[in-house]
């Protein structure tokens, strides 16, 4: 209990930080007018500008934790992170193309598909790469899963030098790529919080199963699960989620890798509290993460994604020496 | 009853025949060990009687039942199942390994969980996490885990292998003891641990059984020193029978 709450108060003061931080700092007493309906400029950006792209970017952070116990889970392997398993990859393919192609569905309705189709069909390539390979284990998945994410961001290139013109700003796919939560406005963060919601919802189903996964295949099958299935269902829902994550906040590196790992610390391996606790630790990072972008070099903006990159990297592989250590 | 079956098994991997049309037939109650040098098919025929792994041909039936129409939560709740190496993924607790076994049977888990805890004396460990139990103490843990439904069948390969002779005793008097209400069948590595602790031995060699019969007429049978290729002297002392094997 003490953890969870501990979680929620560091998540409460993220938030604050978030909406306080930018190239013009805002100061408690700002922040205190704005939420009182003050009619002020100042105020009225706050509300209308700050504090939805910080939630934005905490609701990111928890879908990119959540996607990343799953994938965890699923490979049954610290390291699998929706990056290095390709899907991330495969839903900015996804993306690119909703950018750049005209297609005969609106973009708003693209891009979170094709996100999603990339993300699955990426993850079920790597998984049948390793098997024809004959190396189903964590190190042939991880090494399938670089090939396919470099062969991915190649064609991204591709497209992206191929298909921009004047009249599709190559601004726009770069910023993705890069990683960056845009401001939504407020029924587009409500849809963010139902897909959220829904992504923690449908992971918690899978709670249980993927501790007994947990066991080793052998012991989940004399447990009654049938593997193969189970493992196509998680992988699933670990793209939707995923999508979902890079549907709205772009590539975002490191944080599906780390998240879980802090969480699985904080409240064990066990799914049912490690999933949520995920989330909550996605959620604190990326809104630490897109504070530190709007304000550490005003007033530019530094693409989210590169904060967690350079961030998460040397911080992930101190985890790592800490947990070889011991 | 016929608790368990098995019709004219066959396994075949990569060109290699492990099970070669394999037939037998376990009432309800006892204890069987199954023996026979490396490679002679012991794990495999143990993973395809617990539906792990399925065979190339031939079936396995659970009662009247085929092995392969069951659902997944019957085979579970009818079928545990003990592997040579149990390691797993995430450093769970030890209370929540056991859970994770108990819950396996549909019904609600705690008070399975009481029981298995009482039984394999699991109070003082259960908030110790996996990565920090001895041999001996992940043996219990398991035992706990895989009994925790009570099933009618226990199929267990070799789980005592790497313990110390006190621990491997436990188990493996454990397993057995198990026969006198349930079935339990045992792929057992030392052959006097079987002979003494087993109601029936099955010997097996290149996937077939050779010999199956009560322990103590199995002992006598030439055909165990043919199998693992050594002389036996036979031993009688006043816990039974105890082997010496020559070149």
């Amino acid at each position: 209990m003490r953890t969870w709450s501990l979680l929620t108060a560091v998540l409460a003061a993220a938030i604050v930080l978030g909406v306080a931080a930018g190239h013009d700092w805002a100061s408690p007493a700002d922040l205190w007018r704005a939420i009182d309906g003050d009619k002020s400029l100042r105020s009225r950006l706050l509300v209308d500008w700050r504090i939805p792209r910080v939630l934005a970017a905490g609701l990111v952070g928890a879908l990119l934790g959540l996607g990343g116990a799953i994938y965890q889970g699923v490979f049954r392997n610290p390291l699998a992170e929706p990056y290095l398993l390709g899907s991330a990859g495969g839903a900015a393919l996804g993306a690119t193309v909703a950018l750049l192609v005209p297609l005969l569905m609106p973009q708003s309705l693209a891009l979170p598909l094709l996100a999603f189709a990339g993300a699955w069909g990426a993850t079920v390539l790597v998984i049948g790469i390793s098997r024809v390979a004959g190396a189903v284990d964590a190190a042939g998945l991880l090494l399938a899963g670089v090939a396919v994410a470099a062969i991915l961001s190649a064609l991204r290139s591709f497209l992206m030098l191929a298909l921009s013109d004047e009249t599709v700003s190559l601004q726009v796919v770069l910023s993705w790529v890069l990683g960056g939560v845009q401001t939504p406005t407020w029924s587009a963060l409500g849809l963010l919080v139902l897909i959220t919601a829904a992504c923690l919802g449908l992971s918690l189903l899978l709670a249980q199963r993927l501790d007994v996964l947990g066991l080793g295949e052998t012991m989940a099958i004399s447990f009654g699960m049938n593997v193969p299935r189970f493992v196509a269902l998680a992988v699933l829902a670990g793209s939707v989620v995923v999508a979902a994550a890079v549907a709205f906040g772009g590539l975002v590196a490191f944080v599906g890798l780390a998240s879980p790992h802090i969480a699985r610390w904080l409240v064990g391996p066990l799914h049912r509290p490690l999933l949520p606790a995920a989330a909550l630790v996605g959620a604190i990072v990326v809104i630490v993460a897109d504070a530190i972008a709007r304000a550490a070099l005003p007033p530019a903006e530094i693409p989210l994604g590169l904060v967690t990159a350079i961030a998460g990297g040397p911080f992930f592989i101190l985890l790592l020496a800490r947990r070889l250590r011991t | 009853m016929t608790a368990i079956s098995a019709d004219k098994l066959v396994v075949r991997r990569g060109g290699a025949t492990l099970l070669d049309s394999l037939s037998l037939a376990a009432p309800a109650t006892g204890s069987i060990a199954v023996i026979g040098p490396n490679g002679a098919g012991k794990s495999t025929l143990l993973k395809v009687l617990a539906g792990i792994e399925r065979p190339t041909s031939g079936q396995v039936r659970i009662g009247d039942r085929d092995l392969a129409a069951l659902t997944g939560s019957e085979r579970a709740r009818t079928i545990g199942f003990l592997p040579q190496h149990f390691e797993p993924h995430w450093d769970l607790g030890v209370a929540e390994l056991v859970r994770l076994g108990a819950e396996r049977s549909g019904q609600p888990a705690g008070e399975a969980a009481q029981r298995m805890s009482r039984t394999f004396e699991l109070a003082g460990l259960e908030r110790r996490r996996w990565s920090t139990l001895s041999g001996g103490e992940r043996a219990r843990v398991l035992l706990a885990t895989v009994l925790a439904v009570d099933p009618p069948l226990l199929l267990a390969d070799e789980p005592a292998a790497a313990l110390d002779i006190g621990h491997r005793l436990d188990v493996i008097a454990a397993l057995a003891h198990r026969g006198r209400e349930r079935l339990s069948i045992v792929v057992v590595h030392d052959l006097d641990l079987a002979f003494r602790f087993f109601d029936r031995v099955i010997l097996l060699d290149r996937g077939r059984i050779v010999a199956h019969g009560s322990a103590d007429d199995l002992i006598k049978d030439s055909r165990l020193d043919d199998v693992f290729g050594v002389r036996f002297e036979r031993l009688s002392t006043e816990q039974g029978w105890l082997l010496s094997a020559r070149r």
